[in-house]
């Protein structure tokens, strides 16, 4: 999938062919679409979008839309550590020999997966969240937080006013992609040969060594390309939760197209921020992977 | 056993016979006023208000705040009630179901007041009257008579899913095809691109697609179609909340102030350089 680094570079006739009938493919797109639709391109907007200058400090700060994407960006690193944990916890728990566990992780990833996400988002918001979330009491805290708490605070999780719309969407999208990573790592538990188990069991290790020195490495680099996929699933996938209202960058693009009218070049430029977000955990894993393969090579 | 069961029962009912009705009356009287939304607006001192982005209504500026006529609206409330405005920024489909779960205490969005809303949410006195507008494309609908010549099967109607024009073409214009998109931005631009003959939705949307593209669209009417009724809605069960905000509208209308504020945002546009584009 990604270019192998060892191979040989070279430029021939078949790349110039491929590459000519690509930009031959653009143009006559570009010229069709251009006859049928009814649209004058303005890009003035966009600057003004992105960034702006603080009026007191006369600093230049991120707009609408780059707060947006910075709130994207909160969003799925949090709900990839939190379905990651939830999603290791039952992976583990479906591969025990013991009935409950088993019964539960099913249960639960029966109950997630065969639900559209749509209605599992909105009868979260509507009926879990909005009973859970003002009970802990998370925003009357974030707006107490005052100086170094609150910059920190600020840099991991946004701004204290949308704190509690923020992990609303966290909390849909990691409860949602647990499931989905829950079997990909039930399925690399069980790729690990039981001859491996054996021999360890053999060598005196208990069972829990045996799961943590043995099954679970192996496990983990076995599932490190499925689990890309799914981080990044996650990452265009967090787009839903603009539905109910969390202010990310769908939900700003929205705001943005409305307010300017420049409908096609502020959803241009979202998925250019997507495209830019997948493909850079792509590249990312891709890196972990080639690091896991040399260091089992040793 | 049993009789004494029956004895107790007896007691009672004698002693809620004797209780005086004015005093239980004073209890649910007071209960009422003190659990109304106004009370936890002035504790908190913030009035959380649910809109979601429509222009005129509420948009966004250079600086990425929100401006527009409710805005105005909100913020004049809130310094009414000496408080501060806290604004919501709501997907439409989502903010009748929003304001039931108590994510805001009123929705201040634009929101014309329909009998099945009603069901559900309490309108306040309507704040402001708009009516719906047409826009058509000129290739297509050119020489169509309004409104007869737009009941015909060949012709597209577009609207906003979930609003009011929806309704509106499908009683108006039974054999009309009607598409219906969730970003209004899509019913505009399937008119200009001629996919579509007509959009209807509130104006003054229409009225500025027009004016920006005159070789394209052209308004099919003049005559003012099915005037709204937009107002504040509320949860139900709060008539404290209702007569207070009903109050408020009937004040600033009687002073011309409403009127004013619309007049500024809808009768053309003087903000144009405070939205980017």
């Amino acid at each position: 999938m990604y270019p192998d680094p060892d191979r040989p570079r070279t430029f021939g006739l078949l790349d110039a062919v491929v590459i000519a009938a690509v930009l031959a493919a653009v143009v006559f797109g570009w010229f069709r679409v251009s006859e049928v639709l009814v649209y004058r391109w303005d890009w003035a907007f966009l600057p003004q979008v992105l960034f702006r200058r603080d009026e007191v400090s006369g600093w230049w700060q991120p707009n609408v839309l780059l707060e947006g994407l910075l709130t994207t960006i909160r969003l799925s690193i949090w709900a990839m550590v939190l379905a990651s944990a939830i999603g290791l916890v039952l992976g583990i728990m479906a591969t025990l020999a013991r009935l409950l566990p088993r019964l539960l992780s099913m249960g639960y990833v029966g109950l997630i997966r065969n639900v559209p996400p749509l209605v599992f988002i909105f009868v979260f918001y509507f009926f879990i969240s909005s009973q859970i979330i003002p009970a802990i009491g998370v925003d009357v805290w974030a707006r107490e937080l005052d100086g170094f708490g609150r910059t920190v605070m600020g840099i991991l999780l946004g701004p204290a006013d949308i704190l509690e719309n923020l992990i609303s969407g966290v909390l849909c999208l990691a409860l949602f992609e647990a499931a989905y990573i829950s079997e990909i790592v039930r399925a690399g538990i069980q790729s690990v040969p039981a001859s491996q188990t054996e021999a360890a069991k053999s060598l005196g290790l208990r069972p829990l060594l045996v799961f943590r020195l043995v099954v679970l490495p192996q496990a983990l680099r076995a599932v490190t390309p499925p689990m890309a996929n799914q981080f990044i699933l996650l990452v265009k996938n967090s787009a839903i939760v603009s539905l109910i209202s969390v202010q990310e960058l769908t939900f700003m693009g929205t705001e943005i197209a409305v307010s300017t009218g420049r409908r096609f070049e502020t959803w241009i430029v979202v998925a250019l921020m997507y495209f830019v977000l997948s493909y850079g955990l792509a590249l990312l894993f891709a890196r972990l992977e080639r690091r896991g393969r040399r260091a089992y090579a040793r | 056993m049993r009789i004494l069961g029956s004895l107790a029962a007896i007691a009672l009912a004698a002693v809620m016979a004797f209780e005086p009705a004015a005093a239980r009356a004073a209890d649910t009287q007071q209960s009422l006023a003190s659990e109304s939304v106004i009370e936890t607006i002035k504790k908190r001192g913030v009035i959380r208000v649910g809109m979601s982005t429509f222009v005129p209504w509420a948009m966004r500026d250079k600086n990425g705040d929100l401006i527009g006529f409710e805005i105005d609206v909100a913020k004049k409330l809130a310094a009414d009630m000496e408080v501060e405005v806290e604004f919501v920024p709501t997907a439409w489909d989502g903010i009748i179901p929003a304001l039931l779960a108590g994510k805001f205490d009123v929705i201040i969005g634009g929101m014309s007041i329909t009998p099945s809303r009603n069901l559900t949410v309490n309108f306040t006195s309507p704040y402001a009257n708009s009516s719906l507008g047409v826009m058509a494309n000129k290739k297509l609908a050119e020489g169509l008579a309004w409104p007869e010549g737009y009941n015909s099967a060949d012709v597209t109607f577009t609207c906003r899913r979930g609003a009011t024009p929806c309704v509106y073409i499908q009683e108006t214009f039974p054999k009309a095809t009607l598409r219906q998109f969730d970003d209004q931005g899509q019913t505009v631009q399937e008119v200009l691109n001629g996919n579509a003959h007509a959009m209807i939705s509130s104006q003054p949307l229409p009225a500025f697609t027009v004016y920006d593209n005159p070789d394209v669209v052209f308004s099919a009417t003049e005559e003012k179609i099915d005037p709204g009724n937009e107002a504040f809605a509320l949860r139900k069960g709060d008539p404290d909340a209702l007569n207070f905000f009903s109050n408020w509208i009937l004040l600033h209308r009687s002073n011309g102030w409403l009127e004013k504020t619309h007049q500024y945002w809808f009768g053309g546009r003087p903000w144009a350089d405070q939205v980017a584009n």
